[in-house]
């Protein structure tokens, strides 16, 4: 670091005018000139007396820097060789979606008291970089100041909010070797399935006696097997509609997409089940599936990169299908506002394939498309509610095939819509 | 607590930055001379961009102003000069108080206490320095006398400021 201790403008000051002074009242004998600097000529005395001997440094450094958006972290600032200082300064610049406390991210104390330190809190999920922080150290009596220098900003792993999610409905194909669903065939679970005549091979503790001594025939008591099941998560961020006012104002489509995937992936996780990530747009990301709370945090982690845009896609430049490696008994929840014809045909490629597939629409109410200088408003307008018609019929498009499309609500937003899949899943089936 | 983007507490630090230069001006007039408008409104814009700008040059040309037209008129060691010491050093450490950062900047409850208390110590020199030239003014001064005085004064400081001495030991501070 080549910043150096360099004298103040008040040191500077006080020893023009002392001088200024001093030689008004020698040349010109007037007294007076001495009565009116002298404060600041014992000031610049003793400013020089308190000249710095070594060069200090400063680091910055975050307490956590991954965390869920809206909570708070501390800002703590290192000084090394600083026994020359008698006040801090930090003042930290602006950064999207942080807040500080204080909240200009401007702090300066007297170093006795301790080096002041900056409450941070991030706002919205995503990869949060800190604004540049500016640091200055002045000496006893301001004759000296070190910096500002200029501190990088601190780069953070904002993870969604944990929003309040369960769901008591039962996974309409659970196809796992264990796990908390109920299975569509016979096993060795805890749930009453049937009373059969006995088999060989079924286990003594099976027999159900009070059938048995009544029939005169050994009777066994099935139960269902309990499996877990598969969930794969198809995140639209080909683009972001509406505005985000952070986790305590208004929701774009893309801070509703991940912050329901993320409560989705915790309900699932929690129940054992195994969940998939697919980001359509933006990074592209990809997650095979995977249980516990290890894949979870990974999970998080990718829903927190997540960017809108197209950039690199070619399947949506090309209207070709995106791939989705979704397997039989993989239940697909789709979050997206809907706008993309590439999702629609997602959700109806994967409808028809058999697997559940369900819509979770995340496009706000208020949502507006945000629009450069040169285009006429009105004209946009017209493109606008030309769009949402052919939303609409997308919609319908989806609902004639059997894809049910909820709008988020939180806790059991989906409960109704799989407890129907799981419902249809047990009917009967005639393959082609 | 905060009008506008700027805190209440800057506020009045460059309120006091602004009022200082003029009040040591405005000082002259019943020492029995009234400086001319046109020096007022010098002074004031001056000290009004001061500040603005606390670290900026205008601070030193604004006291100069003020510094000079007290020496031209000439009105010898009267004790509204003392009331202008005190408007000087109150705008000086006020500036200083306020480029301990950007506007936005609070200035802590520790600091102004601390600066309050170093510029009463500081005005000490101011009637120290008027008490000598008023017991002075009558007789024949030696030649260099307040030269003396104020390299007495000084050196004095320097001392004790040397005597202050360093008490800080640890290498690394945390908050």
């Amino acid at each position: 670091m080549t910043t150096r201790w360099r004298t103040t403008a008040t040191l500077s000051r006080a020893l023009v005018l002392g001088c200024l002074g001093l030689g008004a009242a020698v040349v010109l004998g007037e007294p007076v000139a001495l009565v009116l600097v002298g404060p600041l000529v014992v000031h610049a005395a003793l400013a020089l007396a308190a000249r710095p001997a070594r060069e200090p440094a400063a680091i910055a450094e975050i307490d956590h820097v991954s965390l869920h958006e809206g909570q708070g972290t501390t800002s703590r600032l290192w000084l090394r060789d600083a026994e020359d200082a008698e006040q801090v300064t930090r003042a930290m610049g602006v950064a999207a979606y942080v807040a500080t406390r204080p909240a200009d991210g401007c702090v300066s104390r007297l170093l006795d008291e301790g080096v002041p330190v900056l409450e941070i809190s991030p706002r919205r999920w995503g990869r949060r970089l800190l604004g540049h922080e500016q640091v200055a150290l002045t000496t006893r009596w301001a004759g000296y100041r070190w910096g500002p220098v200029t501190l990088p900003g601190l780069q953070m792993h904002v993870l969604p909010g944990a929003a309040a999610y369960t769901s008591r409905a039962e996974t309409p194909q659970p196809r796992g070797l264990v796990g908390a669903h109920r299975s569509a065939r016979v096993g060795s679970g805890t749930e009453f399935s049937g009373i059969r005549e006995f088999q060989p091979g079924d286990r003594l503790r099976r027999i159900n006696w009070r059938i048995s001594t009544r029939t005169r025939r050994l009777h066994a008591t099935t139960t269902r097997a309990e499996e877990d099941a598969g969930i794969l998560l198809v995140v639209d961020a080909v683009a972001d509609h509406g505005r985000s006012g952070g986790v305590d104002g208004a929701a774009s489509s893309l801070d509703l997409s991940v912050r329901a995937a993320a409560a989705i992936a915790e309900d699932a996780v929690r129940r054992g089940d195994r969940v998939g990530l697919r980001v359509v747009g933006g990074s592209g990301r990809q997650l095979s599936y995977g249980s516990g709370w290890l894949h979870l945090r990974r999970l998080l982690l990718a829903l927190a990169a997540i960017r809108s845009g197209t950039e690199g896609h070619h399947s949506l430049a090309t209207h070709a299908p995106v791939p989705l490696r979704a397997t039989e008994g993989t239940t697909v929840v789709l979050l997206t506002p809907l706008l993309t014809d590439a999702i629609a045909t997602v959700a109806a490629s994967t409808a028809r394939r058999g697997l559940p597939t369900l819509v979770v629409d995340t496009l706000p109410p208020d949502a507006e498309p945000a629009l450069p200088e040169d285009v006429d408003p009105d004209l946009a307008a017209l493109a606008w509610r030309m769009r949402k018609v052919e939303r609409e019929q997308v919609l319908a498009g989806l609902a004639a095939l059997g894809c049910p499309v909820v709008a988020w609500r939180g806790p059991g937003t989906l409960d109704e819509v799989l407890q129907r899949l799981a419902r249809r899943a047990r009917l009967p089936r005639v393959r082609a | 607590m905060t009008a506008g983007r700027w805190p209440a507490s800057q506020l009045v630090v460059r309120a006091v930055v602004l009022v200082g230069p003029v009040l040591a001006l405005a000082m002259m007039v019943p020492a029995g001379s009234t400086p001319s408008p046109w020096v007022f409104l010098l002074v004031t814009g001056l000290a009004a961009g001061w500040a603005w700008r606390p670290e900026s040059v205008l601070g030193t040309l604004g006291l100069t102003v003020v510094l000079g037209w007290w020496v031209r008129a000439d009105l010898g060691v009267p004790a509204e000069a003392l009331v202008a010491a005190v408007g000087l050093l109150a705008a000086h450490v006020a500036a200083l108080v306020a480029a301990y950062g950007p506007p936005r900047l609070v200035v802590g409850a520790a600091t102004a206490r601390l600066w309050l208390a170093r510029a009463g110590a500081l005005f000490v020199a101011a009637p120290v320095v008027w008490l000598l030239s008023r017991l002075l003014e009558d007789r024949s001064e030696p030649p260099g006398v307040w030269i003396a005085a104020m390299v007495a004064v000084v050196v004095g400081s320097v001392v004790a400021a040397l005597a202050y001495g360093s008490t800080q030991e640890d290498p690394v501070r945390e908050a």
